[in-house]
């Protein structure tokens, strides 16, 4: 007896009728990521960078005497510091992942798979991008809770009581959620970034390499830049850190919070106006999109 | 790869010899002047295919010949530079969505998620196609034999059985056409026999396989047609017999070979004649039947021991064809 290849009638034409559709292909990519390790170590790590400013101010010697002074400044300080940390490290998560999720498809030669079956390039590329979107909410979302946990757990320590939390007023909760507003556009431009540079190099490790060097060439880059005016006294040196999106990314918070926040890295070497800061941002996103998606659509694949 | 029953499978016994695909008058693919360039370099020039529907066809040609360029057409994945390619009727380009789930292609060496374990890599592809029932991965991994090891991470897999898995993903959605690029890649003698009789059973039930492949041993044994490409051009397309059989000439064991041949090479039809290395005489016929050199022979006082058309297996043909798979078209 010799176990026949095609499938009963009915299967068949239920196989036949089959054709790809983007939740499944969506599904098929959230899949994927939750099969691969990397993803997971990368949450844990993640996880254990959000709880270390917590641990430092636990430790802190006068922390506790800060909070029972002057808690709305102490709550602010220490939710800007924790949404500032997961600005940083949720992009290095994002750049990983996007790797993964788009060069990595490359790398392997997995995309011949399924574009051989009828999928097509912006389809897939979109449920991609997709994919690596809802994760970035989700880090998002869970980050924001984690970091809100945290904040109650730690003024229970703290303080023995939870009355402190009385002090977050209006202006609290609108810079807070102006920070998150930041932490989005990062990650955004984050994964745009990621989703050109392995669109343009069709590999992980091209596209790894080339997206996690651009944030420390540009932030390097505003040094440079400031040498480079001290030894010419040229103004077009400081100017032109108006557009390195690093700086400008870091630079975010003091754009849209009334009063600015708590920033990391380089700045960019002149003013520039709230507006320019997210025109600039704006059009990395629109010239990081067109190559992934033009590059994506038009390309044979190769691989 | 096994062939273990199972309640939800149709079976059927399949007796080697029993085996004659059924072979159809319908083109399921098709390519019309199929071109692609890159830059200067000419890859594929203007190549006409046909391919039947029941046809295991074997697709040949020397490294660098165009043939993985032509599969990567068929399936949308490299856009010609001119021309088209049809399959089950529809041109790929317009209806690429819509007939490109019905083809199972397994292109070079597999392309699989490294990470993930074997029957992972099935469930992944599923998801994207849709209407894949577990049931039906659990077939794909009994046929080519991964059962035991569908758990696995692939990347611990040998060769030979992520050339298996490939297959199990071509076969996935129980393709109509199955395009599979050196599918024996890895394989061991008993995994090639195997292999070779998948695709009997797949044509049996009416499917069409399209092989790329080196092995013309393999190629010669399983292929119906087989088509032979050199620096992008068509060099020739027929049937297996056809095309070992092509040149017309016989093989006569005779007593006085060098006079025989004398007498046959002083006639219109024999200047080919010739003798081999062991000293046989190779002729073609008056007629281009042997009867009718045997007669002549005979006649002229040549009584032939025996009389056998020549034929070249595969191989010699196709290093004919490609000037020893290297150089130019002969």
């Amino acid at each position: 007896m010799s176990t026949m290849v095609a499938a009963t009638s009915a299967r068949q034409a239920q196989l036949h009728s089959a054709t790809p559709s983007f939740p499944g292909i969506l599904r098929g990519e959230i899949f994927k990521v939750s099969r691969q390790w990397t993803t997971w170590i990368m949450l844990v790590f993640l996880t254990g960078i959000l709880i270390l400013p917590y641990l430092i101010m636990l430790i802190a010697p006068n922390a506790k005497a800060s909070l029972a002074a002057a808690p709305l400044p102490f709550l602010t300080d220490q939710v800007e510091t924790n949404l500032a940390v997961l600005r940083v490290f949720s992009g290095f998560f994002l750049l990983i992942l996007t790797a993964r999720v788009i060069g990595l498809e490359y790398q392997l030669g997995t995309i011949r798979i399924l574009l051989a079956r009828g999928v097509g390039r912006l389809q897939l590329f979109s449920a991609k991008l997709l994919a690596i979107v809802t994760f970035a909410l989700l880090i998002l979302i869970g980050g924001l809770l984690l970091d809100a946990l945290l904040t109650v757990v730690m003024v229970a320590i703290l303080a023995g009581n939870l009355n402190a939390l009385n002090a977050l007023n209006t202006t609290f909760w609108s810079n807070t959620w102006l920070y998150i507003v930041t932490i989005m556009i990062s990650m955004g431009a984050t994964i745009l970034l990621g989703a050109a540079m392995n669109a343009i190099g069709r590999s992980q490790v091209f596209g790894l390499s080339a997206s996690l060097v651009w944030f420390p060439a540009d932030n390097i880059g505003t040094v440079i830049m400031t040498l480079a005016y001290r030894v010419t006294h040229n103004t077009f040196w400081q100017n032109v850190t108006g557009y390195f999106l690093g700086p400008i990314l870091n630079n975010m918070p003091n754009y849209l919070l009334p009063k600015g926040g708590l920033t990391i890295g380089a700045f960019p070497l002149v003013t520039i106006s709230n507006t320019q800061g997210l025109l600039v941002t704006a059009a990395y996103c629109v010239i990081f999109a067109a190559v992934a998606v033009i590059l994506t659509w038009k390309r044979d694949v190769q691989e | 790869m096994t062939d273990i029953p199972d309640a939800t499978l149709t079976t059927g016994s399949a007796p080697r010899a029993s085996i004659a695909p059924t072979r159809s008058d319908e083109v399921v693919l098709r390519t019309r002047n199929l071109t692609k360039h890159y830059g200067q370099r000419l890859a594929v020039d203007h190549l006409n295919l046909e391919v039947h529907q029941g046809d295991i066809f074997g697709f040949l040609g020397p490294n660098g010949a165009g043939k993985t360029t032509t599969i990567r057409m068929a399936l949308g994945l490299i856009t010609p530079s001119g021309g088209s390619v049809e399959i089950l009727g529809q041109d790929i380009a317009t209806h690429g969505a819509r007939i490109l789930p019905r083809v199972g292609a397994l292109i070079e060496t597999p392309a699989l998620y490294l990470y993930m374990s074997g029957r992972d890599n099935l469930r992944a592809v599923a998801s994207v196609l849709g209407g894949v029932p577990e049931q039906r991965i659990d077939t794909v991994l009994e046929l080519v034999g991964l059962r035991g090891r569908q758990k696995d991470r692939v990347g611990t897999y040998s060769l030979g059985m992520k050339q298996r898995l490939g297959v199990a993903i071509a076969l996935l959605q129980d393709p109509d056409v199955l395009i599979l690029d050196e599918p024996a890649n890895g394989l061991d003698p008993a995994g090639i026999v195997e292999m070779r009789d998948l695709m009997h059973r797949l044509t049996l039930e009416g499917k069409t396989v399209f092989i790329s492949s080196h092995l013309l041993s393999e190629v010669q044994q399983i292929c119906t047609r087989v088509a032979i490409i050199n620096l992008g051009k068509l060099v020739t397309e027929s049937s297996i017999e056809e095309l070992t059989n092509s040149r017309g000439e016989f093989t006569v064991a005779v007593e006085q070979a060098g006079e025989a041949l004398k007498l046959i090479q002083a006639q219109p039809w024999g200047g080919a004649a010739h003798l081999d290395a062991k000293g046989m005489l190779i002729a073609p016929a008056p007629s281009g039947r042997g009867r009718d050199l045997n007669l002549f022979l005979t006649r002229a006082g040549f009584v032939p021991d025996t009389i056998a058309q020549s034929t070249e297996d595969l191989e010699q043909v196709f290093l004919r064809l490609t000037n020893n798979g290297s150089g130019d078209i002969k």
